[in-house]
C-alpha cells in the first residue's frame, strides 16, 4: 500500500478458524491493517463498534445466525463500515439479501489473493465490487421487482444502468465496458454503485413501510 | 405366487419398521400391511364356528354315522382354533398353511358323503356349513389375491356339488356359489389394495428419509469439505506449479459437490411446484439450474436469483448450443479464454447470452467457413435455436472475442 495513505483497517468474519487467519495472513502481507476477527453476528457487531474497520470481509454462513444479518449488525454499529461479502458461489439469495442489507459487494470464496486483495482496496476506497456472477442476480432482482405490483418504493434501473451491468454480467471490466459505451471509466463505476444504492434504499423504504403498516413507528 | 405372499410369509410378525403392536397383545408386533384384514377373518371365522356348531346339533341326529360326525365336527373345532390363533398372531399366514385349510375344508365338505344319505345331501348344505368353508376362501383371497379367492371359491362350490350328485344350473335360486366367489373377489381386492398402499407409503417414507440424509450430509458438507476444497483451490493456485493442477482438481471437485447440494434444494422446490400444480406440469424446468450446471473454472454463469421456468426441449436445446459454443471457445479462443453465460427473464422470452474473451472471429471467416463446408458452430447453434423459433445475434471481431445472444420463447404449454 501507499505509504502516504492510512492503511485499511480490515475486520475477518468468518467461523472456520483455517479461513478466517489464512484470510487475515495474506491481507497483512500485503499491507492491511487487520484489526479484528470475528466468528459470529454477535461478535461482529461488537468488534465492529469496538474498531470501526474501513472493510469487513463477511462470511454468509455463521453460528449465530446469517451474513445477512451480522451485514445489517455490523453496520449498525459502524454506519462508516464497507461489508465485502465473501461468498461460496451458490447462496444467492443469501447474496442479493446481504447487499440489500448494505454490502457493497460480493467476491467468491475461491477467488485467487491478487484478486481479493484488488476487492478489499476497491471496497476501501468506496467502490461496489461486482462479480459478474452478483449482477446477474441484481438484474434478474430489478426484472422480478418490475412485475410485482406497482409500488411507489420500487426500485428501477435507467436503460444505461441496466445496459452496464449487463456487460458486468458478461465479464467485462470496468474499462472495457467504458470503452465500449463511450464514457469514463468513473462513468461506469456510477452507475454500478447506483443499481446497488437503489436496492438498499428500496429496502430501506420497504422496511420502513412494513414498520408503519405494523404499527411500529 | 405374488409379492405379498411373500412379503407376509417371511416375516409374520416381524418387529419391522411400520409394525404395530396389537391391543392386547403387547408382545406382539404386526408388520404385514394386511393384518388388520387376517385378524378381522378371524373374527368372522369365529361367527361361523358358533354357527357351523348350532347346524351340527340341529342335524347330527338326521346323519347316518352321529358319532363319526361328532369326531369329524372334533377335527373342524381344532382346525377352527388353530387357523383362529394362527392368522391372528401372523405366524400361519403362509402357503403350506392356507393351502392346509383349503385340503382340510374341502376334506370336511366331502366327508358329508360318509356321514350323510344321499336324499339328506341333496336336500341340505353340507355338514361343515358353507358359511364355515368360507374362512379357506377369505384365507387364500388375503394370501394370494383375488383371482385365488375366486378359485378357492370355486372349490368350494365343487365340493359342494359333489357331494350332492347334482349341479343346480338355476343361479337364480341358488345364489351361494356367486356369493363366495364376489366375496372371495372383494376380500382379495382388499388385501391387494392394502398392501400396494403398503408398499407406496413405505417407498415415500424411504425417499423422505433419504432426502432427509442427504440434507444433514449437504449442511455437513457444506461446512466442511467445501470450504477446504476452496481453499486448496484458492492457495493451490498461488502456489503455482505442479500445485495448479491441485488446484484445478480441488475447484471441480468443489463445484461439483457445491452442484449437487444445491440440486437438493432446487429438487425439493420442484416436487412442490409440482405437487402445487394439479395438472402435473413436469414438462417445465428451471433453466437456472440448468445453465448453472455448466460452470467451470473458465466458465461463469450469471443468472437471476430465482427460478426461471421453461419447457423441457427450450432448456435442452438452449444447454447444447450452450456446450457448443463453449467447447468452441475452448479450442478456437485461445489459451486463457473464458466464457460468461448471462440469463435474462423477460417474461415472455428469455434472452442467453454467452461471451468469451478470446481471440475472436475475423470478419468473414463464418462466410468463408460457411463456403467451405465446415460448419460446425453456426449450424448447430444457429440451427438449434431457430428451430425454437428463437432470434440469433452474433458479434465478433479479432481481439475482443465473440458474443452470441440468443432470444427464444419459453416454450411452456
Amino acid at each position: 500500500m501507499n505509504d502516504e495513505q492510512p492503511r485499511l483497517r480490515v475486520m475477518v468474519v468468518d467461523d472456520h478458524p483455517m479461513w478466517r487467519d489464512g484470510v487475515a495472513r495474506d491481507l497483512t502481507d500485503e499491507g492491511f491493517d487487520v484489526v479484528a476477527t470475528a466468528d459470529g453476528v454477535g461478535s461482529s457487531a461488537r468488534r465492529a463498534r469496538a474498531v470501526l474497520p474501513d472493510v469487513v470481509l463477511m462470511d454468509m454462513q455463521l453460528p449465530d445466525g446469517s451474513g445477512v444479518q451480522a451485514t445489517a449488525a455490523v453496520l449498525a454499529a459502524s454506519p462508516g463500515t464497507r461489508v465485502l461479502v465473501l461468498s461460496a458461489s451458490d447462496e444467492r439469495d443469501d447474496v442479493l439479501d446481504a447487499v440489500k442489507a448494505g454490502a457493497s459487494g460480493y467476491l467468491v470464496k475461491s477467488a485467487s489473493k491478487s484478486e481479493l486483495v484488488e476487492a478489499v482496496r476497491a471496497t476501501g476506497s468506496g467502490q461496489a465490487v461486482f462479480t459478474p456472477g452478483l449482477a446477474g442476480l441484481v438484474l434478474g432482482e430489478y426484472r422480478r421487482m418490475s412485475r410485482e405490483p406497482a409500488s411507489p418504493a420500487k426500485p428501477t434501473l435507467t436503460e444505461r444502468e441496466t445496459e452496464v451491468l449487463r456487460h458486468v454480467a458478461k465479464g467485462l471490466s470496468a474499462k472495457q465496458i467504458a470503452g465500449r459505451l463511450g464514457v469514463s471509466h468513473r462513468t461506469v463505476e456510477n452507475h454500478v454503485q447506483a443499481s446497488l444504492r437503489k436496492l438498499q434504499l428500496g429496502n430501506r423504504v420497504e422496511l420502513a413501510r412494513y414498520a408503519i403498516e405494523n404499527g411500529l413507528d | 405366487m405374488n409379492e405379498g405372499f411373500r412379503a407376509s410369509s417371511e416375516r409374520p410378525t416381524g418387529g419391522a419398521d411400520g409394525g404395530r403392536v396389537l391391543p392386547g397383545f403387547p408382545g406382539i408386533v404386526d408388520a404385514d400391511p394386511v393384518g388388520p384384514l387376517w385378524r378381522g377373518a378371524q373374527l368372522f371365522r369365529a361367527v361361523s364356528y358358533c354357527y357351523a356348531l348350532g347346524f351340527h346339533i340341529a342335524v347330527n341326529d338326521d346323519l347316518t354315522h352321529s358319532g363319526v360326525a361328532w369326531a369329524l365336527f372334533g377335527v373342524l373345532t381344532v382346525v377352527t382354533a388353530a387357523c383362529g390363533v394362527g392368522y391372528y398372531r401372523g405366524f400361519a399366514r403362509t402357503r403350506y398353511w392356507v393351502a392346509g385349510e383349503i385340503t382340510v375344508v374341502v376334506a370336511l365338505m366331502l366327508s358329508t358323503m360318509l356321514v350323510a344319505d344321499d336324499h339328506w345331501a341333496l336336500g341340505n348344505q353340507t355338514w361343515p356349513t358353507t358359511l364355515w368353508a368360507t374362512n379357506a376362501m377369505i384365507s387364500a383371497a388375503l394370501l394370494w389375491g383375488p383371482w385365488s379367492g375366486i378359485e378357492t371359491g370355486l372349490v368350494i362350490g365343487a365340493s359342494s356339488t359333489i357331494v350332492k350328485g347334482t349341479f343346480d344350473p338355476n343361479l337364480g335360486r341358488n345364489a351361494t356359489i356367486i356369493v363366495i366367489v364376489a366375496a372371495g373377489l372383494a376380500v382379495g381386492i382388499a388385501g391387494s389394495t392394502a398392501r400396494r398402499l403398503h408398499e407406496t407409503l413405505s417407498a415415500a417414507e424411504r425417499r423422505a428419509a433419504a432426502a432427509e440424509e442427504r440434507e444433514r450430509l449437504a449442511r455437513q458438507v457444506h461446512d466442511g469439505v467445501l470450504q477446504t476444497l476452496a481453499y486448496i483451490a484458492k492457495h493451490g493456485r498461488e502456489i503455482g506449479g505442479p500445485s495448479t493442477r491441485l488446484a484445478e482438481l480441488a475447484g471441480e471437485q468443489e463445484r461439483a459437490l457445491r452442484m449437487m447440494i444445491a440440486d437438493i434444494g432446487e429438487a425439493d422446490t420442484q416436487i412442490v411446484a409440482v405437487a402445487d400444480d394439479a395438472a402435473g406440469d413436469t414438462d417445465t424446468v428451471d433453466l437456472t439450474v440448468v445453465l448453472r450446471g455448466l460452470a467451470a473454472d473458465d466458465v461463469s454463469v450469471s443468472a437471476p436469483g430465482t427460478p426461471v421456468p421453461v419447457g423441457r426441449e427450450v432448456a435442452g436445446e438452449l444447454r447444447a448450443a450452450l456446450t457448443n459454443a463453449i467447447a468452441n471457445t475452448r479450442t478456437h479462443a485461445g489459451p486463457g479464454a473464458r466464457s460468461y453465460v448471462l440469463l435474462e427473464d423477460l417474461d415472455d422470452e428469455v434472452v442467453v447470452s454467452v461471451r468469451d474473451d478470446g481471440v475472436g472471429i475475423e470478419p468473414g471467416r463464418l462466410e468463408q467457413a460457411r463456403r467451405d463446408g465446415r460448419m460446425g458452430v453456426s449450424k448447430s447453434i444457429v440451427g438449434r435455436i431457430e428451430a425454437l423459433g428463437g432470434r440469433v445475434l452474433l458479434v465478433s471481431s479479432p481481439g475482443a472475442g465473440t458474443e452470441w445472444e440468443w432470444t427464444v420463447d419459453r416454450g411452456m404449454s
